[in-house]
C-alpha cells in the first residue's frame, strides 16, 4: 500500500528550477531516504510535499492529489513536516510547543497521554519540561521538533536535515529515538540526510538526487553495496 | 492633596485608553510585524457605529455589543484583504498602507457623518465618587476598570486557552505553525479582529469626554505610540505602565507646570521619550532593538 | 525644474535611448523647458499662475518629504511641520521689515537646525520610531503655534503681503510670485536632482535598503538618516517661504495633522524617490481639494485616502513610474530581452511594492 507517491516532480523559485522531475514512493510505515548533495533539491522536496513551495508533477497522499494544498491544509491530513532549522516556537515553552502540535486533536485525555510518550522518547525534555525552548541546546530543540511532530498523530514525517549542526552522539541519540518511535507507532517518513550513514540506519530505502533529479534509487542494502555511495557519501 | 488624587485617577483612566490602544497596536505587531496608524481610526469608526445605533434608539449596551462585533470583523477584513499582502514585506510600506487606511476612514466617517463634533452617551454618570475623602469622577474610574479587564479577560484569553496559543504560534513563527496544522490567515485575521475590538472598547469609553468626530483618537494616537516607543514593542505589560504613566504625567504637568498647561501637555509623552531614551535606547521595559531596524 | 524623468538606465526602445545621448538633444530639452517656463506665466491666466504657484510650493515640500522617505527609506510624519516653521519665519520677519535675503536664509535654517535636533534623537531608534516620533510634530506644533502668540500670532496667524511685482517690470502679482516659485523652486529640485544622483544619493539608498550592509560598508545609518532628515527639513522651510509668497498667510492650520498625512499620501501617490514624482505630488496636493471642492468639499479626505490605497496596491512606484509600468507591460507581451524587465527599479518604490517570485508561501516567517 502507498501511501505517499511523487511522479516527477518539478519545482522553481522565480527563474532557478530546483526540481527538475522528482519521483518518489513510500509504503505505508515505510521509510524512504532522500539523499545527495547540497543544492541537489533534498529541502524543497519535502517542501514540495507539505505545500510550502509550489509544485508540478503529482503529488498523492493515500490515493488522494495533494498538490496546492496549504502547508495547515498538508498537516491536517496526517503529514509532519519537521523543517530544516526544527522551527522550535522559543518564546513558548517545552509543553507549550508539544501543545501546539496535537492543535488539531480535540482528545484532551490522548494528548496528555502523548506528551508524555514524547517526554518518555526524549527524557532531555522532560528535565526542561517549563523552560523556553529558545534556552535548549540544539540536539534537544531536534527532539522537540521531533516530538511536536509526533504530538499531532501523522501517517507520515517529513524529517529536514535532523542531524544538522548536532554533535555524532546526539545525532545518533536522536536517530535512536526516531527509529524506536517508528517501530512502536507505525509512522511513515520520508528522511532527508546528508549523512548517509546515520540515514541508513533507518531507512528501508533511499534515493539519491542530483541537482533535481533521481540519479540513484534502491533499498538501502544495495545503495550501501555501491561504489559511488560508498566513496561519495560513506567516506569510501 | 485631593485636587492631586483627582488628576491621577483622571490621569488613569485617560492612560488607560491610550494603554487600549497601545496594546492593540503591539498585538498587530507581534501577529503580523507592522504598526497600525489606523489602529485609533478603526476604534472611532467602531465608536460611530454605536452612535448611529443610538440614535436609531437602540440601548447603548446593546449598542456597544453590536459596535464590538462589527470592530473584530472590520479587524479581520482589513487583514485579509488589505493588509495581507504587505504583511511580509518592507515595513515602512506597511506603515503607509496604513495611513492610507487612516485617511480613508477619517474620509469616510467625515463624508458620512460629517466632521461636526457629536453628542456621544456615556455609560457612567458624570457624578462623583468618595473615595479616601476626596471626590473622584465615577466615568474616570469605570473607564479604567472597563478597560483593565478587558486587558486581563485578553491576556487570559492568550495564555490559558488553545486558541491565545495558537495566536502565540503564530506571531512567533508562521510558518512552523502552518506545520503543526494551524490555519495561519484565519489566525491572523482573529488576532486584527481582537485588536480592533480591543480599540473600540476604549474609544465608546472616552468619546463622551472629546465628542465624537473623525480625528477624534489622532491625539490618542500619538500618546499610544509613544507608550510603546517607552514601553518597547516586545512588553506588553511595559506598555501599559507606560500609558498610565503618560496619562497621568500628563495631568500633573498641566496644571502644576504653568508653562505646559492643558494646551501643550500633549509635549509631555515626547519630553518623557527624550529623557528616557537618552539613558535607555531600547525603552523602559523592552529588549534591544525595540523596533526593527 | 528637472528634465530627465527617470534616473535609471531601463531606457525604453533603443532609438529613444540614442537620440537622447545626442548632445543637442541634452540641451534642447531643458533649454526649451526654461523658454517655456520663462513664457508660461505671462500668457496664462491669474487663476492658472495663482494655481501653478501653489502647485510649485507643495511640489518643493513633497521633494524635501521625498529626501528622507522616498530616497533614505525613513516614514516622516513632520514634513509639514518644517513648511510651517518656514513660513512662520518668514512671516515674522517680514513683519518686522527684515532684509528679504536675511528672512529667506532664517526660512531654511531654523527648520533645519529644529530638524537637525529632532533626527539626533529620532534617529537613533531605528526605522518606524522616526515615523512615530515625527507624528508629534504636527500635533505639538499646532498648539505651540497657538500658545507663541507674540511671534506666531496666534490661532489668528500671520499675514504678510511682501511678493508684490516690483513697481517698472510691468508684472502682476500672480506672475511675479510664480516666477519667484519657478526660479527658487527650480534650483532646489536641481540642488536636489545632483545630491541624489550623487554620493549621498547611493549612500541614501544603501541605508534605505539595508542598514546592516550600509555599516558593513562604513556608511553609518545614523549620520545618513540625520543628513537626510536635516536636508528635508531645509527643503521644507524652503517651501514655507514660498507658501508666504504665494498665500500670503499662514496659521497653526496650515502645520495640522491632517495636512501632513495629505503630503505623505501627496509623495506616494506622486511617485516616492522621484524628481518628476514630486512635481506630480505637489499637483496631487492642490488639485484635488480644488476638484472636491466643486462637488462635495467633505469628500476631499475620503478621496484622497481612496486614491492612496489604490495606488498602494496597483501602481506602488506612483504615477511617475506610470510610463515605466505600461513599457514593462508592452515589453513582457514582446520579445524577452534582458534581465532589465522584471524587478522594480528600487529607487522608485517605497520599499517592495511588488512581491517576488518567492515560493508560494503561507507566509515567511517574521520572527
Amino acid at each position: 500500500m502507498t501511501l505517499l507517491e511523487l511522479e516527477d516532480v518539478t519545482a522553481s523559485y522565480g527563474p532557478v528550477q530546483v526540481l527538475d522531475g522528482v519521483s518518489l514512493s513510500v509504503p505505508e510505515e515505510g521509510a524512504v531516504g532522500i539523499l545527495g548533495a547540497n543544492g541537489a533539491g533534498k529541502t524543497t522536496t519535502l517542501r514540495a510535499i507539505s505545500g510550502t513551495v509550489r509544485a508540478g508533477g503529482r503529488i498523492t497522499f493515500d490515493g488522494k492529489d495533494i498538490r496546492g494544498l496549504r502547508p495547515d491544509q498538508v498537516a491536517a491530513l496526517g503529514i509532519a513536516h519537521v523543517p530544516e532549522g526544527r522551527g522550535t516556537l522559543g518564546d513558548l515553552s517545552v509543553r507549550d510547543n508539544l501543545r501546539v502540535g496535537a492543535y488539531l486533536r480535540k482528545d484532551r485525555k490522548g494528548v496528555d497521554e502523548d506528551i508524555e510518550y514524547c517526554l518518555d522518547l526524549f527524557p532531555n525534555l522532560r528535565e526542561r519540561i517549563t523552560s523556553n525552548a529558545s534556552a535548549l541546546s540544539g540536539g534537544e530543540q531536534q527532539m522537540l521538533a521531533v516530538g511536536r511532530a509526533i504530538m499531532s498523530k501523522p501517517r507520515l514525517m517529513l524529517l529536514d536535515e535532523a542531524s544538522l549542526g548536532l554533535a555524532p552522539s546526539t545525532a545518533k541519540n536522536v536517530y535512536d529515538a526516531i527509529r524506536r518511535l517508528r517501530v512502536e507507532s507505525g509512522i511513515a517518513m520520508v528522511v532527508v540526510e546528508q549523512n548517509a550513514n546515520l540515514a541508513f540506519t533507518l531507512v528501508d530505502s533511499a534515493t539519491v538526487l542530483e541537482t533535481g533529479r533521481n540519479a540513484l534509487t534502491g533499498t538501502s542494502a544495495e545503495l550501501r553495496g555501491m561504489d559511488e555511495i560508498r566513496r561519495a557519501y560513506l567516506g569510501g | 492633596m485631593g485636587k492631586f488624587v483627582q488628576l491621577v485617577v483622571d490621569g488613569l483612566s485617560t492612560g488607560s485608553v491610550y494603554a487600549a490602544l497601545a496594546l492593540a497596536i503591539v498585538l498587530v505587531h507581534q501577529a503580523t510585524g507592522l504598526i497600525n496608524f489606523a489602529q485609533g481610526g478603526m476604534a472611532v469608526l467602531s465608536a460611530y457605529v454605536v452612535w448611529s445605533l443610538t440614535e436609531q434608539g437602540v440601548p447603548l449596551i446593546v449598542a456597544i455589543l453590536l459596535a464590538i462585533v462589527f470592530s473584530i470583523v472590520l479587524g479581520a477584513v482589513v487583514e485579509r484583504w488589505l493588509m495581507r499582502r504587505f504583511e511580509r514585506g518592507d515595513p515602512d510600506t506597511a506603515v503607509v498602507v496604513t495611513i492610507g487606511l487612516l485617511t480613508l476612514i477619517t474620509g469616510f466617517a467625515g463624508w458620512l457623518w460629517t466632521y461636526n463634533n457629536q453628542q456621544f452617551p456615556s455609560l457612567f454618570s458624570l457624578d462623583t465618587v468618595s473615595f479616601l475623602g476626596v471626590s473622584v469622577s465615577q466615568r474616570s474610574i469605570g473607564t479604567t476598570v472597563v478597560i483593565v479587564v478587558a486587558m486581563v479577560l485578553l491576556q487570559l484569553l492568550f495564555v490559558g486557552t488553545k486558541l491565545g496559543l495558537a495566536l502565540r504560534a503564530v506571531a512567533i513563527n508562521p510558518q512552523s505553525a502552518a506545520f503543526s496544522g494551524l490555519p495561519v490567515g484565519r489566525l491572523l485575521m482573529v488576532g486584527w479582529g481582537l485588536a480592533a475590538a480591543l480599540g473600540a472598547v476604549a474609544a465608546v469609553l472616552v468619546a463622551p469626554q472629546l465628542t465624537l468626530t473623525p480625528g477624534m483618537l489622532d491625539n490618542a494616537l500619538v500618546y499610544a505610540l509613544a507608550a510603546v516607543i517607552l514601553g518597547g514593542l516586545t512588553s506588553p505589560i511595559g506598555v501599559v505602565l507606560a500609558a498610565w504613566m503618560i496619562g497621568i504625567l500628563e495631568n500633573l504637568a498641566a496644571v502644576y507646570v504653568p508653562f505646559i498647561g492643558f494646551d501643550l501637555k500633549v509635549a509631555v509623552p515626547f519630553i518623557l521619550i527624550f529623557v528616557v531614551l537618552l539613558v535607555r535606547p531600547q525603552g523602559l521595559f523592552g529588549r534591544k532593538n525595540v523596533v526593527r531596524v | 525644474m528637472a528634465s530627465a524623468p527617470s534616473n535609471r538606465a531601463s531606457t525604453s526602445s533603443s532609438s529613444l535611448s540614442s537620440l537622447r545621448q545626442r548632445p543637442w538633444v541634452r540641451w534642447a530639452a531643458p533649454l526649451l523647458l526654461v523658454v517655456v517656463l520663462a513664457v508660461l506665466p505671462l500668457v496664462m491666466s491669474e487663476f492658472v499662475n495663482e494655481t501653478l504657484a501653489r502647485i510649485g510650493v507643495f511640489a518643493v515640500a513633497v521633494l524635501g518629504l521625498n529626501v528622507v522617505m522616498g530616497y533614505a527609506g525613513q516614514v516622516s510624519l513632520g514634513q509639514i511641520f518644517f513648511l510651517g516653521v518656514g513660513a512662520y519665519v518668514t512671516a515674522y520677519g517680514v513683519t518686522n521689515e527684515w532684509n528679504i535675503v536675511l528672512v529667506f536664509v532664517l526660512a531654511c535654517l531654523v527648520p533645519a537646525v529644529a530638524g537637525l535636533v529632532v533626527a539626533l534623537a529620532a534617529a537613533r531608534l531605528g526605522g518606524l520610531a522616526i515615523a512615530m516620533v515625527t507624528i508629534a510634530l504636527p500635533i505639538v506644533g499646532v498648539p505651540l503655534a497657538k500658545r507663541l502668540s507674540e511671534y506666531t500670532g496666534g490661532s489668528q496667524g500671520l499675514s504678510a503681503r511682501f511678493a508684490e511685482a516690483p513697481e517698472g517690470s510691468g508684472l502682476f502679482d500672480d506672475q511675479w510670485q510664480l516666477y519667484i516659485v519657478l526660479v527658487i523652486g527650480g534650483t532646489v529640485f536641481l540642488l536636489t536632482r545632483f545630491l541624489v544622483r550623487g554620493k549621498y544619493g547611493r549612500a541614501f539608498a544603501i541605508v534605505k535598503g539595508n542598514e546592516n550592509v550600509a555599516s558593513s560598508m562604513g556608511i553609518s545609518p545614523y549620520r545618513y538618516k540625520v543628513l537626510a532628515f536635516t536636508i528635508a527639513s531645509l527643503i521644507g522651510g524652503v517651501s514655507g517661504f514660498l507658501y508666504m509668497v504665494v498665500i500670503q498667510y499662514t496659521s497653526p492650520e496650515t502645520m495640522s495633522f491632517g495636512h501632513s498625512i495629505e503630503l505623505l499620501a501627496a509623495m506616494v501617490i506622486g511617485g516616492a524617490a522621484s524628481i518628476v514624482g514630486s512635481l506630480l505630488g505637489g499637483a496631487f496636493y492642490v488639485l484635488v481639494p480644488q476638484l472636491t471642492n466643486q462637488v462635495d468639499a467633505s469628500l476631499t479626505t475620503l478621496l484622497q485616502g481612496v486614491i492612496l490605497l489604490v495606488v498602494l496596491f496597483v501602481l506602488p512606484g506612483g504615477l511617475a513610474s506610470l510610463p515605466r509600468a505600461l513599457t514593462r507591460g508592452r515589453r513582457r507581451s514582446g520579445a524577452e530581452r534582458g534581465a532589465a524587465a522584471s524587478t522594480t527599479s528600487p529607487s522608485s518604490t517605497l520599499g517592495s511594492g511588488t512581491s517576488a517570485e518567492e515560493p508560494e508561501t503561507e507566509r515567511q516567517g517574521h520572527a
